[in-house]
């Protein structure tokens, strides 16, 4: 039995979801990935339960520095270790089943205890003192211990497991599906659903992992200097042009943006690959592979440079010049969002669609993608953004893109589960887990768009004094509503049955 | 209206719902549809599926050119250029923000006359948002740490009345109180 499926077994809890089918002979691509999937749910129960305390703290006027430092852990756990690991689990159980190559190995493992285990750190961390928010916001950790709120020791530990999760997401993820896509070694056992580059479905993962590896590079030049300049390693005259802000702050832009863009791509070729599975006439094709490929890459090369979007309001150190390219590559991937919707509404109304519940999470978590990114393109014409950047608004728009490409995945797995356990879920639950996560997900973003509308700062410990407390009490209730969804998911992972054999 | 789209908070929302509705009513519509209604393959003559490809791409394409095109006049890059070199009257006022408060040249202002804000920031990055006395975001700038050039932005104030400022960028533990107030009379 490989390592992966005996510390899910050891799991309280989260184990029974996700014990995985030992007999069915496809341990290969299903223990880590399960593995993977079931700690990526860990962290988002307990990102959840903070998410919902920030406005109970703001309710009650708690201590400030419990808010930051919810904040903090709230955005960290939800971006890195819950939605980027549940993609990462899912995707590579894909990349196995399509291709026919084993989602283990060296490589998986170190992923899994680099992210985690650097997610942690940053936990501690942030408990410690050290509340810069996932967004670090450079030099703010420096200044921090400049000016007393954190020690150098936080600084330290919080750098360092930022770093370990870096290396996850821009080495060796992306390098892991690369060797699955094109080196290593085929097992015709393993193959579910056979796919080659040519499908949309697949071409989305290499280009993703691209975006990964290329847009992370010049980060980790910046980042790893800084690292070793704090471990005393390299003399701090080395490293002052890595330290200067605009430096480090355009390069883990450049990343970060492309980081949701990359995970856009991934799920969408997802999206791509599943949907036809699920056509009512039984075809297992999309309405165009070309029209959906187009998509991939105009969404590849819009949001590379679209970045300049987080840097409008720096004007004129910013030049207007930039700020205009990046209003237009800005809305350019809203056009490759356009050329997606046709696809999928094309392929729908030609071939019909079952309604599983698999299927619908994933179209209802496209609805608030699409949503999202609606939000995404009006933060991103210049004239609007000098109104709107760095209010609720542009917290509410990184929180919806993530929180809607997670309940796609949530579908996709769905899809997958059976295959990874052996045993099937109830629909009837599973239809009803769409209803509150969705319900609660779109209210959630609403709650966040008013809240930017009528001028309420992000990341405020002080939403009563600023009047702002009403969308505070939105925030919880359609908070609870995402969290009742959740529950109700995990719920049916936990109580899923065995499929029987005849 | 084009005054109420570009400059108000809830003008951008106007412009999300003009987006988002239509989006939700078609493509929930025919999903319905075609997942429980009329589940089967549609009649739909294959030939027109380019035909409304087409007309789908060229209608978000419109659209997109239009919001972006209308709101030129009102980008505050745009607008602060053509007041410099224009030239005139101008309040010059300087602010040096750090954690977590602002040095001001002036707080004070009269209602018609343009005033350049000119923004650096000497510790962290930092924002400096003016608030009109309803409430709604004049105008924001992000003052990063470390440049030659400071953050400039020409506004005209209007109205007489108390306009609060704010940073936007989160600064450490004490963002939130880092606020001020302008005069305009
Ligand atoms: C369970 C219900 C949830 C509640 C009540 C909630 C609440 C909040 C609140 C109050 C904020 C801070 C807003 C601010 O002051 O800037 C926030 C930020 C955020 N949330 Fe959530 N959230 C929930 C679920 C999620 C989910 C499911 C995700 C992602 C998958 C997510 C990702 C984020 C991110 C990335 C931020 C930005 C953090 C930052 O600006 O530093 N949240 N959320
Ligand atoms: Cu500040």
């Amino acid at each position: 039995m490989s390592t992966a499926t005996l510390i899910i077994q050891k799991v309280p809890l989260f184990g029974r979801m996700f014990n995985v089918d030992t007999k069915n002979g496809l341990e290969d691509i299903n223990s880590w990935p399960a593995l993977i999937t079931m700690t990526s749910f860990v962290w988002l129960v307990i990102a959840a339960l903070l998410g919902l305390l920030m406005p109970v703290i703001q309710y009650y006027g708690l201590n400030t520095n419990l808010f930051y430092t919810s904040l903090t852990l709230h955005g960290a756990a939800m971006a890195f270790p819950f939605a980027f690991q549940l993609m990462v689990g899912v995707s590579l159980h894909r990349a196995g089943g399509c291709l026919g190559k084993k989602a283990n190995g060296p490589l998986v493992a170190l992923f899994y205890i680099c992210m985690n285990v650097g997610a942690l750190l940053l936990t501690l961390a942030v408990l410690g003192g050290f509340k810069v928010t996932y967004t670090v916001m450079f030099p703010l950790p420096v200044v921090g211990v400049q000016t007393g709120q954190w020690s150098m020791e936080m600084l330290i530990l919080g750098f360092s497991g930022i770093a370990l999760v870096l290396i996850s997401m821009i080495f060796l993820y992306p390098i892991q599906v690369l060797r699955m896509l094109f080196f290593s070694e085929k097992h015709e056992n393993l193959v579910l659903s056979p796919r080659t580059l040519k499908d949309p479905g697949m071409l989305g993962m290499l280009i993703a992992v691209l975006i990964l590896l290329i847009t992370g590079l010049p980060l980790m030049s910046v980042a790893t200097p800084i690292l070793l300049a704090l471990y005393g390693i390299l003399p701090m005259s080395m490293v002052t042009w890595a330290v200067e802000p605009v430096v480090f702050q355009f390069v883990f832009y450049i990343f970060a943006h492309n980081l949701m863009e990359a995970m856009a791509i991934m799920i969408v070729s997802a999206v791509y690959g599943t949907l036809p599975l699920y056509l009512a006439d039984g075809t297992r094709k999309l309405y165009s592979d070309k029209l959906a490929n187009a998509a991939l890459w105009i969404l590849l090369v819009t949001s590379l440079t679209s970045f300049f979007h987080h840097f409008y309001t720096m004007f004129p150190a910013l030049p207007s010049t930039f700020s205009y390219h990046g209003n237009i590559m800005s809305w350019g991937t809203g056009l490759g969002g356009a050329f997606t919707i046709f696809t999928i509404l094309a392929t729908i109304w030609k071939h019909g669609v079952r309604p599983e519940p698999g299927m619908i999470m994933i179209l209802a978590g496209f609805v608030i993608y699409v949503l999202d990114g609606v939000t995404a393109m009006v933060v991103a014409n210049v004239a609007l953004s000098f109104h709107l950047h760095g209010t609720m608004w542009t917290g509410g728009h990184a929180m919806t893109v993530l929180l809607a490409m997670s309940l796609m995945w949530m579908g996709v797995l769905y899809h997958h589960y059976p295959v990874i356990t052996g045993r099937s879920l109830d629909a009837g639950r599973g239809k009803s887990s769409i209803k509150y996560y969705f319900f609660g997900g779109v209210g959630l973003m609403y709650a966040f768009m008013a809240g930017g509308a009528s001028g309420m700062p992000r990341r405020i410990a002080n939403w009563t004094e600023g009047g702002y407390m009403f969308i505070g009490i939105l925030i919880l209730i359609f908070g609870l509503m995402l969290a009742y969804g959740i529950i109700l998911y995990l719920a049916n992972l936990s109580k899923s049955s065995e499929i029987s054999l005849d | 209206m084009l005054d109420f789209i570009y400059t108000d908070g809830w003008g951008a929302f106007a412009v999300m719902l003009f987006f988002q509705i239509p989006f939700l009513f078609f493509f929930i519509r025919i999903v319905y549809r075609k997942a429980y209604k009329n589940t089967g393959a549609s009649e739909t003559d294959p030939q027109k599926y380019p035909l409304l490809e087409g007309i789908w791409i060229a209608t978000v394409v419109a659209l997109f050119v239009l919001v972006n095109v209308l709101s030129v006049v009102y980008m505050p890059p745009v607008t602060t250029a053509a007041m410099i070199k224009k030239g005139g009257d101008f309040q010059e006022v300087n602010v040096t923000a750090r954690s977590w408060f602002y040095e001001i040249s002036n707080r004070e202002y009269e209602v018609g006359r343009p005033v350049i804000f000119s923004a650096k920031s000497v510790d962290t990055v930092h924002g400096f948002a003016v608030y009109h006395p309803d409430g709604r975001i004049l105008f924001t700038m992000m003052l990063m740490p470390g440049l030659e050039e400071a953050s400039t932005l020409v506004h005209t104030f209007t109205e007489p009345g108390e306009y609060k400022v704010r940073c936007l960028e989160y600064c450490g533990i004490v963002h939130h109180g880092m606020q001020d107030v302008l005069i305009v009379r």
